[in-house]
């Protein structure tokens, strides 16, 4: 025991400070309620670019909120606005707790959360107004461009002092979330600035390619897995199953996943070995993730009854499923001969679907599930209300999913058979519908969930007064 | 006991020298030709220095990855792998037990 405790002190300072000291959770809550305004605002141009589709546009004529601009809004409010600041929140949870030491600056991150929430309205106020930059996922206005960068700066510094004051072997979550802090950053800079002043034609596609690939492998997926790492053994109660798979994850991810991008763009004039070398590492990164799987299977095996019984328990494991089945997916999709059939088609807007919604935002939701009511410091208001925004989200993830995935093979047989470019509208159009419904039911999801909160949260006054 | 073993290693050590060479001599061989190739594309073609850009940029990512992977090494970051996912777990709890004291008291 004596010897446990001393290896416990190398990292950790010489007292215990309080969680009120390490957590600011105003803060966290704040940026919960932030993410969660931006995916009301994302699903409503998810929604009209969908109604769109099937004819029936509410908005029609109307340029400003046309539905080219709505999808951008659509894509950089989920990005951006949701999962960044649900990260964000996370984050001021997390690495104080982790690390036993505060973030550098409490009013630092009080100006970060300010500025962020100062580039996302104006990022899809400028998008809305037309200023669009012609780079996918990254149509952030120029102008912005700078602002965003030094804001990705700040937080990188703001975290990095607690983690960088650590010593001795680090919990598998820092590796993640200080890879992620360097990533971010560079994936940003090269996708915002390269391709606008330094290079163009092929080259800009091929670092096109690597920014929008990048920015979910090297962004959005390390946090991700960083924060199950941190979450599902405290709700399970028992440490990751091996701790050493975990670290074959993380470098798997760093040496593997920084070329995969170029796989966006095959049978493209980018030279043929940067296309194979983007295809090998795809494939090479799904047995990275075969190994991060088996992990937290590993972890959950013994337990599985907490499934069934420990609501955020179930939103990560459903994430993780659904991230083996895309990862699954990408590996296929990115061989030459599936490729030929599935470009350009609503297969790709299926699996980009199931890993932002279902993967990641259900990772978040879960987290939000659990940690609401610790900030609120009183028990959902409803756990009916709970269970429902679960089956709504996963349930309608899974019909929206399947149903673009097949949908996209119909329309890639289409092509093939040298339909005309109309009879793969026409046979889309259920295929549409059903979007919209599965849609909707997220939507509904969604709402039982901001209901349930603004009650909790009276509850939550009610019984401070 | 059918030989000795320092004769034994001595087998091992050809057996792996020469597998060592019939591996590595080609893949090497073939690795420096592809560098030549690579070169020859950016230099040779007017717009070949397009596929440049995407190759350093994955070659500063991933050296900059492989140095702090040698600096972990070196730093004993690895030793007791396991530790770390038990000394995770106390934290939480001693935290969590210290935030039930105060909001008992």
């Amino acid at each position: 025991m004596a010897d446990e405790n001393s290896k416990t002190d190398e990292s950790t300072p010489a007292t215990l400070p309080t969680h009120e000291e390490l957590v600011d959770e105003r803060l966290v809550a704040w940026y919960f309620l932030a993410a969660l305004a931006y995916l009301f605002i994302s699903m409503s141009g998810g929604f009209l670019m969908a109604f769109q589709l099937i004819k029936h546009n509410p908005l029609n004529g109307i340029e400003i909120f046309s539905p080219g601009r709505w999808r951008m809004v659509h894509t950089n409010a989920i990005a951006y606005g949701f999962l960044a600041n649900a990260f964000l929140g996370m984050l001021h949870w997390v690495i104080p707790r982790l690390t036993l030491r505060p973030v550098l600056d409490r009013r630092l991150s009080l100006f970060i959360f300010c500025a962020w929430q100062f580039v996302v309205v104006a990022t899809a106020v400028g998008l809305l107004l037309g200023q669009a930059q012609g780079l996918e996922w990254g149509e952030t206005p120029v102008w912005i461009d700078p602002v965003a960068q030094l804001g990705l700066l700040l937080v990188a510094i703001n975290f990095m002092a607690p983690i960088m004051k650590q010593k001795g072997p680090m919990y598998v979550t820092l590796w993640y979330f200080v890879a992620a802090f360097i990533w971010t950053f560079l994936t940003y800079a090269m996708g915002n600035f390269v391709p606008e002043y330094f290079v163009s034609g092929s080259s800009a596609g091929a670092v096109g390619g690597l920014f929008i690939h990048d920015l979910v492998g090297l962004f959005v997926t390390p946090l991700g897995w960083g924060m199950m790492y941190y979450f599902v053994p405290i709700l399970l109660k028992k440490p990751i199953w091996s701790h050493g798979l975990s670290l074959v994850g993380f470098w798997g991810l760093a040496f593997f996943y920084p070329l995969q991008g170029i796989h966006h763009f095959l049978y493209t004039p980018i030279p043929m070995f940067l296309q194979y070398g983007a295809i090998m590492s795809t494939i090479a990164v799904e047995l990275v993730v075969l190994t991060v799987v088996i992990n937290f299977f590993g972890t959950l095996w013994g337990d599985g009854r907490q499934f069934w019984d420990n609501l955020p328990i179930r939103w990560f494991y459903t994430g993780m499923v659904y991230y083996f089945l895309t990862c699954l997916q990408c590996s296929l999709q990115v061989t030459l001969t599936f490729q030929a059939l599935i470009h350009f088609t609503d297969w790709v807007v299926g699996h980009a679907h199931l890993v932002m919604f279902g993967v990641f935002s259900m990772w978040l939701l879960g987290v939000m599930t659990y940690l609401f009511p610790r900030l609120l410091k009183q028990e959902w208001y409803s756990q009916t209300l709970c269970e429902w925004h679960y089956w709504l989200s996963a349930g309608g993830m899974l019909v929206m999913a399947s149903d673009l995935i097949l949908g996209g093979l119909f329309q890639g047989w289409s092509w093939a058979a040298l339909q005309p470019w109309d009879a793969s509208v026409e046979i889309s159009q259920p295929f549409w519908a059903v979007r919209v419904v599965s849609g909707l039911a997220i939507f509904g999801g969604q709402l039982a969930f901001v209901y349930n909160l603004y009650k909790t949260w009276q509850l939550s006054r009610v019984r401070l007064s | 006991m059918t030989s000795p073993p320092a004769n034994r290693q001595r087998t091992m050590f050809i057996v792996t020298a020469v597998l060592a060479v019939l591996i590595l001599v080609p893949s090497g061989v073939g690795f420096v030709n592809k560098l030549f190739e690579f070169y020859g594309v950016i230099k040779g073609e007017a717009s070949g220095a397009f596929a440049f850009t995407p190759v350093v940029n994955y070659l500063l990512a991933s050296m900059g990855f492989l140095c702090l992977m040698l600096w972990a090494i070196g730093h004993g970051m690895f030793h007791d792998i396991e530790r770390p996912k038990q000394t995770m777990l106390e934290t939480e709890r001693m935290l969590d037990e210290q935030r039930a004291t105060e909001v008992d008291s």
